[in-house]
């Protein structure tokens, strides 16, 4: 057995350190924002709700914040429109700016100038192709690193998008919990398909992920019963799915929900789509440098 | 034209010679290492092996940090060399993040001193005249490039001339390094490499690492 303390790195699968600790914690922020934000513009313009999108419009401004904390020469963030080309943290970044500016348009004509509907609607096609890139772009700039196996998935980019939107779509039941009847119905059942294609998505990720590689598979098993199974099975499972799905299909049977209940779903939701992005980012691990003995 | 380094595994002693050139060469700060010694055993009573590997940036052909990098802070020179601009890293850590290997690290606290509590030493004061290291910013062994530019502008050939060829190769006792042109077929280095059968660390990333190990 190789014995070296000093740089297991080189003879252990090692955990990625940069992007969860530390100010690493604000990339994941940035990344689970940027996913609601964009998952509630296209929930809210699909149901017409002004205040819905400028939630969007507000959370895409804090994933920004976040972003810039996260770097450790943030006046230099400008820089980070340069390379589109081959970065996904650049493109993301194009696609953030270009998010807040339509957005910012679109809500500015539909409040004051509400007549102008061929260029409300013009600005919300475009914020919403946006908040879409947006919202998937997160899943492309953690899958393309080959690097980490658990990362380097075609999936990874869909179940972002997904548990985006699914967040979106509960944050936009909050805001329209006291509206119109009707919508709340239609809303509700295009959450229950959406959890319950998170909840298959995640599955098939995970069961995807173990026989793609021996590293990826170590990750998949630090997930499932290693030392992120808490944060898997309370944070993705327990509040992300569970919590959830038994809230929506119980009061598709007992038919108009409690308001207690729909709020208990929706924050349950949200800490469920944060503890993923945490998840997938803690469970990024290396292969050892050193060929196995 | 791409530059390259052989290491033989069984001549190197572990004696970080090349770990202490690379600091003073370059200056830098505590706990920042562009070059590391690992050393280590493998196996079991009586057939122990000692390994010792040397390890830095592999200046891969096709380096993953030079794709990530959003502002163009890390690049690739035409010899092949991969090095940061410092002016423009943001320190977001996507190359961190994305290099295989991980030889890349972030040099954060700007007032760390080798002597804590007693002021700065004459190589630290030194060091941040001449080769003034930004907190925040990424870092990793650039193959020494200021020597071997300043070396080829004086008629020199790296690898062959100590003056143009990196700190670590030449202060090695063992010459247990070796430096040159990977893409000269003719070079020393890619004779050593095919008598001895050099090999690359994880060849199957893609990124066709410009180092070569013998074991």
């Amino acid at each position: 057995m190789i014995q070296t303390k000093p740089y297991d790195f080189m003879v252990k699968y090692t955990q990625q350190k940069e992007w969860i600790e530390g100010r690493g914690n604000f990339i994941a922020f940035a990344f689970f924002l940027g996913g609601i934000s964009g998952g509630l513009y296209l929930a809210a313009s699909y149901f017409d709700s002004l205040l819905g999108q400028f939630v969007a419009w507000l959370l895409a401004l804090l994933m920004g914040v976040s972003y810039m904390i996260h770097l450790s020469k943030p006046f230099r963030f400008w820089r980070m429109f340069m390379k589109p080309g081959t970065s996904w943290i650049a493109r993301g970044f194009i696609f953030i700016m270009l998010f807040i500016g339509f957005t910012f348009i679109q809500l500015i004509l539909s409040q004051w100038v509400s007549g102008a509907t061929a260029a409300i609607t013009t600005f919300t096609v475009l914020a919403g192709i946006f908040a879409f890139a947006q919202s998937i772009y997160t899943g492309f700039a953690v899958s393309y690193v080959s690097a980490i196996k658990i990362w380097n998935s075609a999936i990874l980019p869909i179940l972002f998008v997904v548990c985006g939107i699914t967040g979106g779509l509960a944050i936009l039941l909050a805001i329209m919990m006291s509206g119109d009847h009707a919508q709340l119905v239609a809303l509700e059942n295009v959450i229950r398909v959406m959890l319950i294609a998170f909840a298959i998505i995640v599955g098939v990720y995970l069961w995807n992920t173990t026989y793609s590689s021996i590293t990826a598979k170590d990750s998949v098993v630090r997930l499932i019963r290693g030392s992120l199974a808490p944060l898997f099975w309370i944070g993705v499972f327990f509040f992300g799915i569970l919590i959830p799905i038994v809230i929506s299909v119980s009061t598709y049977f007992a038919g108009e929900a409690a308001t207690g209940l729909l709020i208990t779903a929706v924050i349950s939701e949200i800490i469920g789509g944060l503890a993923l992005r945490f998840a997938v980012l803690k469970a990024g691990v290396y292969s050892p440098l050193l060929p196995a003995e | 034209m791409r530059w390259g380094m052989a290491i033989e595994l069984k001549r190197c002693i572990g004696c970080y010679e090349c770990v202490l050139a690379c600091k003073a060469e370059h200056f830098l700060p505590p706990d920042i290492f562009w070059n590391r010694v690992l050393i280590g055993e493998s196996g079991k009573y009586p057939t122990v092996t000692k390994l010792i590997y040397n390890v830095r940036c592999n200046q891969c052909a096709d380096p993953p940090c030079v794709k990530v990098c959003p502002t163009g802070a890390t690049q690739q020179r035409e010899d092949g060399i991969v090095w940061v601009d410092e002016d423009k890293c943001v320190g977001c850590r996507y190359c961190m993040v994305a290099c295989p290997y991980q030889m890349r690290t972030i040099y954060e606290d700007g007032n760390a001193q080798y002597f804590p509590g007693q002021g700065l030493t004459e190589h630290e004061k030194a060091g941040r005249e001449l080769y003034p290291h930004q907190p925040g910013v990424v870092q990793k062994c650039i193959f020494c490039k200021e020597r071997i530019d300043a070396g080829l502008a004086a008629g020199l050939t790296p690898g062959v001339d100590r003056e143009a060829t990196p700190a670590c190769v030449i202060s090695c006792p063992t010459k247990a390094m070796h430096f040159g042109d990977l893409d000269d077929p003719y070079s020393e280095i890619n004779r050593i490499i095919k008598e001895k059968k050099g090999h690359q660390f994880h060849p199957e990333y893609g990124t066709d690492p410009s180092i070569y190990y013998i074991d």
